[in-house]
Order: structure tokens, then C-alpha cells, then sequence
């Protein structure tokens, strides 16, 4: 097992490394264009030509690289043209916003969806799964700039009862978050649950659960000892997708709420061309997106015993 | 009051204004530029008129104290000599200017006690208000105003101040001071301008938003617990995210100013989000509103939506160095092609006036009424066949969606230059990475600020190597017009050069524009004091709060 852990591990760090070639590749290998986008476009070559010099871009390719690739690896990202300070300084605070956004949204989405998903799955076909899946797809199919715009429409201008933007400006405001997690968790759940359902339904048509109805076990034991472990196996690495989408793919959801967070980072650096911190943010996003399955796959092996490879 | 020397025009200007000649704003800008006071020049109209025109000034009765927060947008502000969008918002209560135009276009003396303008308005005397301190302590005396001056008008600074003062500071290529007694000192408290032409409109000048009056052992660099004469001082400030001004209790004009502390919250790209901040009461005011967003407002109780007439405006900008705006008849054809009535309905709602082009407003006491220029396809596409493009042209326009009616125009537009075959590309790009580029791309759309006269909107924008000149455009016969007319006192003489120069804009000018535009913007009726300016500059050292 814990060979296994390890290999994952030195894959996930593999996939790093390979994304940090290609983004190297795409935002670097054209150091003109790195000058422009950091001194500005209508520069003079000459002042080009000394800002390379200066900053050392005149080295062979490989070494840049390598030099770049030890400097992100302590942290040390490069300036950001746009916020005129470190990129460190400017991202981690914004990552920190977006997990705490994330994970008061999991909190809802997790149980809100299991339990939808559990009870729609255990009887496929009755009254309460038709209702609960056609909410499912219902909200789900509800794009988020919409439903934040009903949603703000409703509490903000209607109702006038929740604060209308999430910049915390007076410091952390619980109030501030609920919107923004209305709109994630009216997006996700659907899916979640219908995720959980899929499998659940398909549990309840094993030989082993209908056995131990058979052999006239409460039902309500029937489902907590035997269904429900085998059930979750699959919508857990639904979750684990739906931790990687909440940190880097909220970006309307924080730009519509004025929420300091790493999505609206991800689309201000791109929007400005700010080519250090969009290399910062693009790795801070793969990182995730590479952690989050790892995690997926080990906790998987552990959930499911067949297919442990030790 | 009456002891200092009377500009001799003054006389003429009250009879102009006893027989009606001119209106009440043009007597009290005129006489209060020649250096009568705001004071003698309410009293006098207010005699003719028959009612007082003092404003009231009843700062007794203002709540005192408090945290106002406004939502807008934060950028760099660590060089307020070279701001060229915003960034004075945050410096205007921090670091004064030498004058202040009011909200009713009308110009005073702030850091300076008063001016006198010589007859032939080549000589200038700005006498610095005494009693004046920095907030370090030191007193402000006449080095620190010829540092600014000196400092602004240096071309490697890159000021557009430069822009407005060229045609009269600096030499003709505009590369030095035109002599070197040019800004003089006489003493502590006086500075004398010696102008190489005759100039109208100094004291506006000295409030054009970028001049500030900076510490000049700072050098020109400003950010946190920098120095300045004004009330407050910058405590916090952070490029996207906020800028909070504290007040220090420190300023020298004895009244204490009301409010504690004033924030500017940065909401992001999205129009909205103030709009939504606003009404749950985040923030207490909005840099400004869309038109699109007024009935949104309407049945808000604690909401108060403000508007004024306006000189502000966008420009179709064609850079005269670039192909294929090289040639004259390709920037008339696209004049030719705009509706200006059409575009100002679809943009903006008709909350405006029709624009004709050549960037001189109704407003403005110069402007010159010239035939309307209406669209004529046909005859821009005659232009474009003479100037070697039989089958049209294409181009592709750089604009910024926020404020969202000049994308609105920028698209209204682009149809209607299809009907003469000019098909123009959209390309739309955040407003920061389109002020990167306004002033070097070959083809955008840039909004202009309300400027109150004529003369000195024409002189940041269109005189030959100013650094906002963003099209390049570089005309002798242009640049020599418009320093007579800056020259000119009397309005009705001005106004003859200035339709000259209005044709030549139409002509042969840089730019199509379609539309002046009336500004909106909102504050929670908490806000005290407040009085929308032209330009929607406020003034924090006037505002108050009342506690919620």
C-alpha cells in the first residue's frame, strides 16, 4: 500500500513537471513576447534588448528553465505587472479565499447530494426519485451567470436581505458567502446526485442485497450495512472532480460577486496578459486538479479492496 | 477686496452681463479667472439678478466623523503627475491643487490666495495662500509650486499638463521651457508666469486633475504616508483591491473637514457589482452609473441617483501615422459614415446631445454652431474610391465594455459604417489593457473627460507632440489656430477662431465622435454635501455622513 501511495505520488509529481515543460514552453520560449507583456507593448527594442540582458534571458533555453523551475519550487513566482508586487503576495491570500468559498460549498453539496442521491437510488423509479431527478437536472441545467443574477435579483433587490457583493470588506462576513455558495451548490448538486443515485441503483440490483432481503433482513439494515459503503465508492470521485472545480472553475461566481478570490485572479492575469502570474495561477490549478486524483485514487483502493495492485 | 489691481477687461465683462450679453456662468467664470474673487463675482451677479448666488456653506450642521466607502476602481497611484485615468480621486484631498473647479464649472483659488492675469494675459501672478502647511509641518511656500510646475513640464516626466501648457510654457518642439525665467519666483508667496503666448485659462489649468501639488522631497513619487497639504493622507493601498484615506486633523484651513476616514473599494470589471454593493448598503456611493442601470434605482428609498450635463464624451480615434488613417479622406469618410443621432439613441438612450465631430460642446462658451454634418454613405464612399479604396476598407477597432455605453456606440457604429463600406472588426479588451494601448493603437474608441472650456480639451488632445495626443495628429495650421483662440478673452471673438478650427476638425481631423453624454451617478441619501461635478470629481475634505 504504501508502495502504491508512493508511485502516485512520483506520478503526480511527473504530470507536474510536464505541465511546467509545456507551460514553460508556451509563455516563455518567445522572449520578445515575455518582454512586451512585462515592460509593455509599445517599448522601444533597445529598452527590450536591456531588459532581457538584465533579467537574464539571454541564457541558453534549457538553463532559464531550470533556473524558472527552481524558483517556482521555492515559491518564488516573479512580479506581477498588473498588482505591481510579488505573485506570492497576491496569490496566496486569493487561493485561501477560494478554499475557504469551496469549502463551505462542499459542506452543503456533499450531504445536500448524498442524501438526495441515496433515497432517489434506493427505490429507482418511485415517485420520490422521478421528483428529486428532475430537480437534479433542473437546477443543474441552470447555468451560473444566470442563477446569479436571479439569485442576486431576488435577495438583493426584492428581498433586500443579503449583502449584494462578497469582497469582505469589513473583514470576514459569513452573510457575504451565502450567495455565492447558493449559486455553486444550485449548479452541483444536481449532479452529484444523480451520480450517487446511478450507483445506488445499481447496488440495489446485486445479488447480495437481494439475498439479504430475501433472508428477510430490515430493510433499513439492509441499506446501511450493505448497500450504502458500496454505493459511495463511486460518487467519492465525483467529489474529489467537484474539489478541483470549485477551486479553479468559479471564476463567474467570484467576478459576479466581487469575490477576491482565485478564479477572478485567473481571469484578471489572463485578461492582462500578466504572464507571471497566469504561469503561477496555471500551476497552482494543475496542482490541484493532479492532487485531487491522487487523493481520488488512493482513497479508492482503500474504499475498494478488489482493486488494490500490492 | 478692493485693493488689488482690477483686470481692466472686468469692467466690460460687468456691462456685458447687466445687458445680458453673456449668461450668469460666463460672468462668474470669466471675472473669477481675472482674478475677482468668487465672493465679488457671486455678490455682482447676484445684484443684477436680484437674489444672492452665495452657495451655502452651512458646515456647522454637517454630522462629523464617520467611514464613507465608495466603490471604484483602483489602479497604480504612486506617480499622480502622469495619472491619466483616475488616480486623482484618491489624491485630490491628500495632495491639493493650486485651484478648484467647482460643480458649477466656475474656477477658484484653493492653494492660492488669488491671481492677477496681466491685460494681455501673458503675465501671470499666482499669489500662494498664506498660512498654508504641509501636513509634515513645513510651510508651503513658492519652491514647492515652480518644483510641480517645473516638474510637469518636464517632457521626461510625461504629464499632460505638458499637453495643456505647451502651447504657452514650453518652446516650439515643446522639448524645454521656453525661458528660463519663464516660472519665477518674487517671493515667498508669489510665483510669476511669463508666457510665451497669451493664455485664458491658467487657473483651469492648475486643476487639471494630474496637476497635483506633490512634496517635492517625495519626487514626484506618491503612495502610503506620503505628504501633501491635504486633510488626509493615504493609509492604505492596494493596485485592484481598495485605497483608504484617513483623516489627520491637520489642515490648514482651521475648520476641521467632517468625515474620518474615506475608502475606495475596487468591485471588479463587472458594472454591476458597485450597482449591487450600493443597494445592501456595502458602499455609499458609485464611480458612476450606466444609463441601463437608472430604473434599477428608481424604487431603491435609501438610494439618491445624481446627474449633470456634461462635456464628457468618446471618440472614434484614427492615428494619422498609421495606415489607412494617413490620409485625410479616409478619417473624413468615417465621419461621413456615423449617425450621431442614431448612435446616441442606441448608446446612451438619447440622455445626451448629438456630437459633431470636432470635440467643441454646447456647454463650452466657445462653441461655434456650424451646419450639421449628417451621414452621406454615398459621399463617404466616393472619399474612400479617391483615396485608392474603391471596394472599402478593413480595420479593426479596440474599445473596453465598461462603461458599457461606449461599447454600445463602438457597435451601433460599426454598422452603419458597413453601409459605406468600412467593416470594422470589434475588438473588445478589459479597460486596463486598453488604457495601455489607447494612446499608440492605430484605431479605438477612448472616452474623454468634461474639460469646461473648449480650448483646453482641444489642447490635450490634438496639439502637435502633446503626450495625449493619442492620434498623433500633428497640424500647423491647427496648432497656430488654437493658440490665438487661447489668446482671446472675449468670448465672442474666441468663439469666430474657434469655428474655424471646428471645420478644420471636420475636415481633416482625427477623430469621428457621436455623442455627449449627461453622467449619472448614485449615492445612499447618508451622503451629505454632496454635489455631482461635471467630471463626477467629489471632494473629500466637503463630504460628511450621517451615522446609520
Amino acid at each position: 500500500m504504501l508502495l502504491f501511495i508512493l508511485k502516485r505520488i512520483g506520478f503526480m509529481a511527473l504530470t507536474m513537471l510536464a505541465v511546467s515543460v509545456v507551460l514553460f514552453a508556451l509563455l516563455e520560449i518567445d522572449k520578445e513576447k515575455v518582454a512586451v507583456r512585462v515592460i509593455g507593448q509599445y517599448t522601444t527594442p533597445e529598452q527590450r534588448a536591456l531588459w532581457l540582458e538584465r533579467n537574464g534571458y539571454n541564457r541558453p533555453i534549457v538553463e532559464r528553465y531550470v533556473s524558472w523551475l527552481g524558483h517556482v519550487a521555492i515559491g518564488d513566482f516573479g512580479r506581477s505587472v498588473r498588482y505591481q508586487s510579488p505573485v506570492a503576495d497576491v496569490l496566496w491570500p486569493r487561493v485561501w479565499n477560494t478554499v475557504i468559498l469551496a469549502t463551505y460549498a462542499l459542506g452543503i453539496i456533499v450531504p445536500l447530494s448524498l442524501v438526495l442521491g441515496i433515497l432517489a437510488g434506493m427505490r429507482e423509479g418511485s415517485k420520490l426519485d422521478r421528483a428529486i431527478s428532475v430537480t437534479c437536472i433542473g437546477t443543474t441545467s441552470v447555468p451560473e451567470f444566470a442563477s446569479a443574477v436571479f439569485i442576486a435579483a431576488l435577495f438583493v433587490f426584492v428581498l433586500g436581505i443579503l449583502p449584494g457583493t462578497s469582497s469582505m470588506a469589513d473583514g470576514f462576513n459569513v452573510l457575504e458567502l451565502v450567495m455565492p455558495v447558493m449559486v455553486l451548490v444550485l449548479y452541483d448538486f444536481g449532479y452529484v446526485a444523480r451520480m450517487t443515485r446511478a450507483s445506488m441503483a445499481e447496488v440495489m440490483t446485486t445479488q447480495y442485497v437481494r439475498t439479504a432481503v430475501l433472508a428477510g433482513l430490515p430493510y433499513a439494515r439492509v441499506i446501511w450495512k450493505y448497500a450504502l459503503r458500496n454505493a459511495l465508492i463511486a460518487p467519492f470521485t465525483v467529489i474529489m472532480l467537484q474539489v478541483n472545480w470549485l477551486l479553479s472553475g468559479v471564476i463567474v461566481v467570484e467576478v459576479f460577486f466581487s469575490y477576491k478570490g482565485f478564479g477572478a485572479l485567473l481571469l484578471d492575469a489572463s485578461l492582462s496578459q500578466d504572464v507571471y502570474l497566469i504561469e503561477a495561477c496555471t500551476l497552482v490549478a494543475v496542482f490541484v486538479a493532479v492532487g485531487t486524483q491522487t487523493i481520488a485514487d488512493i482513497a479508492y483502493t482503500y474504499l475498494n479492496p478488489r482493486i488494490r495492485f500490492t | 477686496m478692493r485693493d488689488q489691481k482690477e483686470h481692466p477687461y472686468v469692467p466690460k465683462l460687468k456691462q456685458n452681463f447687466a445687458e445680458r450679453k453673456i449668461d450668469r456662468r460666463e460672468f462668474l467664470r470669466t471675472s473669477t479667472l481675472l482674478g475677482v474673487s468668487a465672493v465679488a463675482a457671486y455678490e455682482f451677479a447676484g445684484r443684477i439678478e436680484g437674489r444672492s448666488l452665495l452657495p451655502k456653506a452651512s458646515a456647522a450642521d454637517l454630522p462629523k466623523g464617520g467611514h464613507l466607502r465608495l466603490g471604484w476602481r483602483v489602479p497604480e497611484l504612486d506617480s499622480p503627475h502622469t495619472f491619466a485615468w483616475g488616480g486623482s480621486e484618491f489624491t485630490r484631498s491628500t495632495c491639493e491643487h493650486l485651484t478648484r473647479t467647482g460643480p458649477d464649472n466656475v474656477t477658484r483659488p484653493w492653494l492660492l490666495d488669488r491671481w492677477e492675469a496681466s491685460e494681455d494675459l501673458k503675465t501671470w501672478h499666482l499669489h500662494l495662500r498664506k498660512g498654508v502647511k504641509w501636513r509634515n509641518g513645513r510651510d508651503f511656500v513658492a519652491d514647492d509650486v515652480i518644483w510641480n510646475l517645473q516638474h510637469v513640464l518636464d517632457p521626461n516626466t510625461g504629464s499632460s499638463v505638458l499637453g495643456l501648457m505647451k502651447g504657452y510654457m514650453m518652446n516650439e518642439d515643446g522639448s524645454a521651457v521656453w525661458d528660463a525665467n519663464a516660472i519665477e519666483k518674487v517671493d515667498d508667496h508669489t510665483v510669476r508666469l511669463n508666457c510665451r503666448n497669451p493664455q485664458l485659462a491658467v487657473p483651469e489649468h492648475l486643476f487639471h486633475y494630474p496637476l497635483h501639488i506633490l512634496d517635492p522631497e517625495d519626487g514626484g513619487v506618491f503612495g502610503v504616508g506620503a505628504n501633501g497639504t491635504g486633510a488626509y493622507e493615504v493609509v492604505e493601498a492596494a493596485i485592484g483591491q481598495k485605497v483608504v484615506i484617513k483623516n489627520t486633523n491637520t489642515h490648514w484651513w482651521g475648520d476641521p473637514v467632517h468625515l474620518d476616514s474615506m475608502e475606495f473599494l475596487d468591485l471588479g470589471d463587472d458594472p454591476n457589482a458597485e450597482l449591487n454593493a450600493l443597494i445592501s448598503k456595502q458602499v455609499h456611493g458609485v464611480s458612476e452609473l450606466n444609463v441601463e442601470q437608472l430604473p434599477l434605482l428608481a424604487n431603491i428609498p435609501h438610494v439618491q441617483v445624481y446627474d449633470v450635463a456634461t462635456a464628457r464624451t468618446g471618440v472614434v480615434r484614427m492615428r494619422v501615422t498609421e495606415e489607412p488613417f494617413t490620409d485625410p479622406r479616409i478619417r473624413k469618410a468615417m465621419r461621413l459614415a456615423t449617425d450621431c443621432g442614431k448612435t446616441l439613441e442606441l448608446a446612451i438612450q438619447g440622455l445626451g446631445v448629438k456630437a459633431e465631430h470636432h470635440h467643441v460642446c454646447p456647454i463650452h462658451p466657445e462653441y461655434a454652431e456650424l451646419p450639421e454634418m449628417t451621414r452621406d454613405p454615398e459621399a463617404a464612399k466616393a472619399l474612400l474610391a479617391e483615396a485608392g479604396y474603391p471596394d472599402g476598407i478593413e480595420v479593426t477597432i479596440d474599445c473596453k465594455p465598461d462603461p458599457s455605453w461606449e461599447i454600445a456606440a463602438v457597435q451601433a457604429m460599426v454598422e452603419q459604417w458597413k453601409g459605406a463600406g468600412i467593416n470594422a472588426k470589434i475588438n473588445s479588451m478589459p479597460s486596463a489593457s486598453y488604457w495601455d494601448i489607447w494612446d499608440k493603437t492605430a484605431f479605438g474608441f477612448t472616452g474623454w473627460t468634461h474639460r469646461p472650456l473648449g480650448v483646453m480639451v482641444l489642447a490635450l488632445a490634438y496639439r502637435s507632440g502633446v503626450p495625449w495626443n493619442e492620434t498623433a495628429y500633428s497640424n500647423p495650421e491647427f496648432d497656430a489656430l488654437l493658440t490665438k483662440a487661447e489668446g482671446i478673452l472675449d468670448v465672442d471673438a474666441r468663439r469666430e477662431v474657434m469655428a474655424e478650427i471646428q471645420a478644420l476638425m471636420q475636415e481633416d481631423g482625427p477623430i469621428a465622435q457621436p455623442l455627449w453624454r449627461k453622467s449619472f451617478t448614485a449615492m445612499d441619501k447618508r451622503v451629505k454635501n454632496y454635489s455631482p461635478h461635471p467630471t463626477l470629481y467629489y471632494f473629500a475634505d466637503l463630504l460628511a455622513i450621517e451615522p446609520a
